[in-house]
């Protein structure tokens, strides 16, 4: 009886999960340019179309762009933030994991129209480094968590074994603490990549002409015209999604994997 | 002498205090122990010798130097954690090595200290595993190598056996004594285990409460404890509660059961402790003048080249002798004496 339940129910969670996009990959190699089923044939040209179409190409490419930029300064950013909580006295890491967090909390329509404001006062404008900044902002609150997460995961004998045995804290820090939390680093990164790779809302507010991302580009194709190469770009970005999610569980693992 | 002097070294968190102005000074060369249950503070004075805990007061030289505010990277000491803190992404090699390269030490020089300390734990075939790919009792010596590669001043070892089982235990005391006889250094152990602090010490520090109770040989604590702690803590003990007086040709300690004379010391309540070696099991009473109590035998463990009897008294707690097992054990309940000599009984304060 239980296991009748309990397949159901994930049968149930799975199908609601993913059925909304089972249903439209396929229509990605459907001969018809029309978004409907049943399909009438099979076809790579959507593929073809949006590979060879400069728009899309320049789109991903500026994507890619963004997302790596954001990535790196969300590490920076998030890293040393965890790196320095867990060295202050317990009240104060509480409030500023808080602090550290926010970016995450706040809904992103708001942080859109802040930091359009913001940058907009700052005389910054829109662009690929306001783009960056946003997207670092929204990715390094998650950096943080995963650091932090490893580095409370480490041993604190192993720092005063490192320090009874003549090393400074610069040194105990490069040999030991970063070795034994960089599967965390690796994690964050992966997931600021993500968030920036496929942000939409703040990159609506804050992207100009000359900075149209791969998410914004199908945001406005979408609104134009219903046509399979929308949905070969939906197929591709879920595909690097993907392709991420795999590695960050190869990450956890090698995390899991040394303690003895 | 001494090379290191610890005086009157206090620390408190918040209210409570976990040293209470202790000294003690320990020679060059000397294997010390401080024992104690837990809670005792001797974990507290090994984090204050190590560097890691600030004294509240008191202060600790090295060979005449002032170390209490020295950071612990500056120490040049040892140390073997409990847990044995192995750096786990390195092989054994690389622990090893690490404190040789924190010194910028030459690379041939550093290959050849960590053979030489591979070959002292004799772990050569395993320079290369990962600390998770060994037993317990081999992390253990790759921790003590870690720690003695760099010739430290010191060396501390906080519970270093902990754990470990019984058998490996053993080896290893025995392991840490004759390595402690080869390099000469000066080590200091942490442990509650009072059969590894009598194997392995010169001098044992026994702790409770924060206090250093007595400082000295196992022999001295065992024979001579200064204290009711003490005598408890260190081997197994008959504690009799009673009254010294003034008798005719001296003072005389009134037990429960018995009486017998004790040489000058302050009258009133005192507490006299008995070790079960010293007294014997008889079915008669003995006529040399030593003292006989009639006791009931309780409880018997054989451990084969003897058993150590539990003992009923008609008044007082229950005595415990060890008696010759070679013609047998005393069925639980036989009517005995127990019997002892007034030289062999420590009056303690």
């Amino acid at each position: 009886m239980s296991r009748v339940i309990f397949w159901s129910t994930v049968t149930f969670c799975t199908a609601f999960l993913a059925l909304p996009l089972l249903l439209v990959w396929p229509l990605a190699f459907n001969t018809s340019s029309f978004l409907t089923y049943p399909l009438e044939g099979l076809t790579l040209d959507w593929f073809h179309q949006v590979l060879t179409q400069p728009t899309w190409v320049n789109a991903f490419l500026k994507s890619l762009k963004v997302a790596l930029g954001a990535m790196m300064l969300a590490l920076a950013i998030g890293g040393l933030a965890a790196t320095g909580v867990i060295l202050v006295p317990r009240v104060l890491q509480v409030v500023l994991t808080g602090l550290f967090l926010s970016p995450i909390v706040v809904p992103t329509v708001v942080v859109g129209v802040a930091f359009a404001y913001a940058f907009g006062r700052a005389g910054i404008g829109g662009g690929y480094f306001s783009l960056v900044l946003a997207h670092a902002v929204l990715g390094a609150p998650l950096v943080f968590l995963s650091v932090l997460t490893s580095l409370r995961g480490l041993d604190p004998n192993l720092d005063l074994a490192g320090a009874s045995m003549g090393a400074s804290r610069s040194y105990r820090f490069r040999t030991i603490t970063l070795p034994l939390a960089l599967p965390g680093f690796a994690a964050g990164a992966v997931f600021a990549f993500i968030t920036s790779f496929d942000e939409v809302v703040v990159a609506l507010f804050l992207a100009d002409p000359g900075s149209t991302t791969l998410p914004i580009a199908l945001f406005a194709g979408l609104r134009d015209r219903l046509q399979p190469s929308i949905v070969v770009v939906a197929v591709l970005l879920s595909a690097v999604s993907l392709l991420f999610l795999v590695l960050l569980r190869r990450l956890q693992m090698r995390v899991a994997a040394p303690k003895s | 002498m001494s090379f290191i002097e610890i005086t009157q070294v206090s620390k408190h968190y918040g209210a409570f205090q976990a040293l209470h102005d202790v000294t003690l000074s320990i020679r060059k060369g000397e294997f010390v122990t401080l024992l104690g249950p837990s809670g005792s503070g001797k974990t507290t004075l090994l984090k204050v010798l190590a560097g890691f805990e600030p004294v509240s007061s008191g202060g600790i030289l090295l060979d005449g130097r002032d170390i209490t505010r020295v950071p612990p990277e500056k120490r040049n000491f040892g140390l073997v954690f409990q847990g044995y803190a192995l750096f786990p992404h390195m092989t054994v090699q690389d622990n090893i090595a690490y404190p040789l390269r924190v010194r910028r030490r030459p690379r041939a020089e550093i290959e050849e200290q960590v053979a030489a300390l591979l070959k002292l734990v004799q772990l050569e075939r395993f320079a290369g595993r990962k600390p998770h790919e060994l037993s317990g009792g081999q992390q253990q010596r790759v921790a003590l190598a870690r720690a003695l590669v760099f010739k430290p001043d010191l060396l501390l070892l906080d519970e270093p056996m902990s754990a470990l089982d019984k058998k490996l235990r053993h080896d290893l005391q025995e392991e840490l004594r004759a390595i402690h006889r080869t390099l000469g250094t000066t080590f200091i152990n942490v442990t509650h285990d009072q059969e590894e602090a009598m194997h392995m010490s010169d001098r044992i520090a026994v702790m409770n409460h924060g206090r250093v109770e007595q400082f000295d040989t196992a022999h001295t604590l065992y024979r001579r404890p200064v204290s009711r702690f003490v005598a408890e803590f260190v081997g197994k003990s008959n504690i009799f509660p009673g009254q010294i007086g003034r008798a005719a040709g001296g003072q005389v300690f009134s037990g429960p059961g018995f009486t017998m004379p004790v040489p000058d010391c302050a009258q009133g309540e005192a507490l006299v402790l008995l070790r079960p070696e010293d007294v014997e099991i008889a079915e008669r009473a003995p006529t040399d003048g030593r003292i006989a109590v009639p006791v009931m035998v309780a409880s018997s463990t054989y451990s084969g080249d003897r058993a150590l009897y539990t003992l009923s008294p008609q008044a007082g707690a229950q005595i415990l002798a060890y008696g010759s097992a070679r013609s047998g054990v005393h069925p639980d309940g036989a009517s005995l004496f127990a019997i002892f000599a007034a030289e062999n009984a420590i009056v303690l304060d």
